[in-house]
């Protein structure tokens, strides 16, 4: 049961050609780095092996997840093929499959033997040390040791570099030039070389200059090769490669840029890279102060088909680029800085954040086909219950209704308009969102727009509700398929729906995350016997209700709940107060036995619960007992079989000798069939997933 | 067609129509359109899609919201209704046909688990 692997893909890879598609056997993954963690991989094509792998840390959950066991079957769907200062190549492998375990393949295919670049297979002409194609071999051979690292060449076709190695080869003998190997990567192996652009002295056409803005498709591309001819190149050789991209060289070609990458394949370690992305968010210029000094920033948010990321400019930048800038328009960019996102300022899901220098470059492009407006996941309303608060979301909704502007004073004393918007979706849910400052003063909410808010921070305030924040965007009646079929839902049937909003002065109970759990599980999980005590919430039906001593003659007086003694002359004795009273307050204390479909518990209820469970108050409940025995009796009937949402309080507890655990009620809250079932239905397809 | 009250009737949405051709059903959805005749009227699902229910005699009611059906279905993939019954809204709580349909779909995934076909004997 064998795959077949691709034969020649660690070799191709490790020469730099970026073939796509390759199955590869894994020969082992070990973690090699903690902050982020990066996977290694040793992979094997059946001929050779190679360590030079590591996956990007999307893919880490393969290898948390023990899916890369040595000798399954990869297939690598996108790899990016980076090259070290000392000529090394890494393949960061973006994207792959597990098309076979390792159970069902249990061995090594082949007798693959460890990749050495010295090995040079007979593939290249000749096979001499200086085969060209790879530069990676030229620069080795000519001791080259400034690499930069770029190389991006997701889904170049696997022809083997030898189509035109020949010229190259006894070109590059003679020229000893220490050619930006990325440019000459960059350049397909296709192309049918020709003596011409490698010529020392030919007429170097402008195109060469900023070699790396050429297209692949010219065929000039050779040219940085030449060591003396253009200005450019030169500029662009040398260590520090990495800092001054050769594309700087006054006249940054406006033309057509190098290869566009995807927003998503966007990394530190890649330094020559261009996206072409649409301006979604924008902001003000802010300026701070602090102890380390002063300063002024902006941001912007881009967005491309594969995702998008967060840019922020500082000082001169922000001169150079504020104005040039536009919210949704398209750009190209190329040449910032990559780093690790700051979480807390950056709500967006890329790993990385951009910030500009000097030597950023962002040109307008006219053609915007292709690339999305923005980039949204919005959430049902209905599931911001389940969501955790101050987490980010996206939503989109139907304006239902808009409260007047309202100006407030902050903490800080500065005053500020506010706009509470309800917002009701398909889910039939509304929830309230809080639109502020200048967003609350230009938003219109007559006609009952939709409303698509990206960014908004949910908060707990009134169970659940949504906050604009400074980095939100607000849409409204947005040109997205999502609020096409808003508007015509709403129209169809929407506007009768009677919503439930998620955004009203109810208890807690609605929006905090409840610890649910079964009947059952009580018992099974030991619950209570630990130190402290275990809450938890349940659904369950009342099976029983002890009638007797359910009510007990209480003190009066406020805050004490102590039982008095009965003098009998009139007067209750509190001990606890030290004092005697002329009366007494009726109080609740219920045992009951709840259940559920899987096992019964015995609860105790005090006075609130319990007058929640009976729906009368301890009072009245005394006064039945006293004068309507069946009125009395007929609150217990009516109260069984009732079913509620319980959070408890469990312990384990210790009285003579005998540890019992105690279950006792702390909230009873009514039955959500809707919320239940879904709960029920999310259960169900989580266990079916991992099954 | 007699007792078809005493015979279980699997719960479908508009989807597995197909599949129980000339089979009892229980259909849960959203009135639709009512013809003028009283006669047929159409339901829709909780993904959407579209059902015709056809009656012997013409409704007496105005029918509206989340109705369930119980009928045969015709080899037009119609539902010949027997009976309906209107599913009560007016607690403040709508009839959630999505969550139905999901909850439809795990029935319908998991037969092993919701043996309903065998449980109705006699």
């Amino acid at each position: 049961m064998s795959a077949r692997l691709t034969e020649g893909a660690v070799e191709a890879l490790m020469k730099g050609t970026g073939v796509s598609n390759t199955v590869l056997q894994l020969m082992n993954a070990k973690q090699i780095a903690n902050n982020p963690p990066r996977i290694r991989l040793i992979l094997s094509d059946g001929v050779h092996t190679s360590a030079s792998f590591i996956i990007a840390t999307q893919l880490n959950h393969l290898f948390n997840e023990d899916q890369l066991e040595p000798y399954c079957v990869c297939l690598l769907k996108k790899v990016l093929v980076n090259t070290l200062k000392d000529g090394r190549r890494a393949v960061v492998v973006m994207d792959m499959e597990i098309i076979k375990s390792a159970e069902e393949v249990g061995e090594k295919i082949g007798d693959p033997v460890p990749y050495n670049s010295d090995n040079k297979p007979s593939s290249q002409e000749g096979g001499d040390s200086n085969s060209p194609p790879s530069t990676s071999e030229v620069e080795k051979d000519n001791s080259f040791s400034w690499k930069n690292n770029t190389t991006p060449q997701k889904h170049l076709p696997s022809t083997p570099p030898s189509t035109s190695s020949d010229h190259r080869k006894s070109f590059f003998k003679s020229n000893n030039t220490p050619s930006p190997q990325k440019s000459f990567l960059s350049t397909p192996p296709s192309t049918s070389s020709r003596p011409g652009p490698y010529n020392k002295n030919s007429n170097t056409p402008s195109p060469q200059k900023s070699f790396s803005s050429t297209p692949p498709s010219t065929p000039t591309r050779p040219g940085p090769y030449n060591k003396n001819s253009t200005p450019s190149p030169s500029k662009g050789r040398g260590r520090g490669f990495a800092g001054k991209s050769p594309m700087k060289t006054g006249d940054t070609s406006p033309g057509p840029p190098a290869k566009v990458i995807p927003i998503s394949a966007l990394n530190p370690y890649q330094s020559k890279w261009t996206v072409r992305a649409r301006v979604t968010n924008k902001s003000k210029v802010r300026t701070w102060s602090n102890s380390k000094g002063e300063g002024k920033l902006f941001s912007f948010e881009i967005v491309d088909e594969s995702g998008e990321i967060k840019i922020t400019a500082f000082n001169n930048e922000v001169d150079k680029f504020f104005s040039l800038v536009e919210q949704g328009k398209v750009y190209f960019i190329s040449k910032a800085t990559l780093k690790a996102a700051n979480k807390q300022f950056n709500t967006l899901k890329h790993e990385y954040e951009m910030t500009l220098h000097g030597h950023s470059s962002i040109v307008l492009c006219d053609d915007g086909e292709g690339v999305p407006d923005i980039h949204c996941d919005f959430v049902p309303i209905s599931e911001l219950e389940q969501r955790e608060k101050d987490t980010i979301i996206d939503v989109i909704g139907v304006c239902k209704s808009a409260e007047d502007i309202s100006r407030i004073t902050t903490k800080t004393s500065r005053e500020v308009s506010k706009r509470a918007l309800s917002l009701m979706d398909m889910s039939g849910k509304v929830v309230t969102a809080t639109l502020w400052g200048e967003e609350a003063e230009k938003f219109d909410g007559s006609g009952q727009p939709i409303v698509a808010i990206k960014g908004a921070r949910l908060s707990d305030f009134g169970g659940r509700s949504l906050s604009a924040l400074f980095s939100s965007t607000i849409l409204v009646n947005p040109d997205i398929p999502a609020a096409f079929r808003l508007r015509a839902w709403f129209d169809r049937e929407g506007h009768a729906v009677d919503s439930q909003s998620l955004t009203e002065a109810r208890p807690v109970g609605s929006g905090a995350r409840m610890n649910w759990k079964t009947l059952s599980d009580v018992k099974t999980e030991h619950m209570g016997h630990r130190e402290k005590a275990d809450y938890f919430s349940c659904v369950a039906t009342v099976v029983y209700i002890r009638k007797e001593n359910c009510l007990y003659q209480a003190c009066p007086s406020s805050d004490c709940n102590k039982k008095v003694l009965d003098q009998h002359n009139g007067l209750y004795r509190c001990e606890k107060c030290n004092r005697d009273y002329p009366n007494f307050q009726y109080r609740l204390l219920l045992s009951a036995n709840l259940a559920d479909f899987g096992d019964n518990q015995w609860v105790t209820c005090f006075q609130e619960t319990a007058e929640v469970l009976l729906g009368h108050s301890a009072e009245r409940l005394g006064q039945l007992r006293e004068t309507d025995e069946e009125a009395f009796e007929l609150v217990f009937q009516k109260a069984n079989f009732t079913t509620h949402i319980f959070k408890n309080r469990v312990k384990l507890e210790t009285y003579n000798d005998e540890s019992r655990v105690k279950v006792t009620v702390l909230e009873i809250l009514p039955m959500d069939h809707r919320d239940y079932a879904r709960r029920l239905v999310a259960n169900i397809h989580k266990m079916s997933d991992s099954a | 067609m007699a007792n078809i009250i005493d015979v279980p009737k699997p719960r479908i949405n508009s989807s597995m129509l197909s599949q129980h051709i000339n089979r009892p059903v229980c259909f849960v959805g959203r009135v639709e359109k009512v013809h003028p005749t009283g006669k047929t009227f159409t339901v829709s699902d909780g993904e959407g899609k579209v059902a015709t229910v056809e009656l012997n005699d013409p409704l007496e009611e105005e029918l509206s919201g989340a109705v369930e059906v119980i009928g045969m279905v015709s080899n037009k993939g119609v539902i010949m209704a027997t009976t309906y019954n209107m599913l009560r809204e007016d607690k403040g709580i709508p009839f959630d046909v999505q969550l139905y349909n999901e909850a439809l779909k795990i029935i319908h995934d998991f037969p092993q688990h919701y043996p309903f076909e065998g449980a109705a004997s006699g």
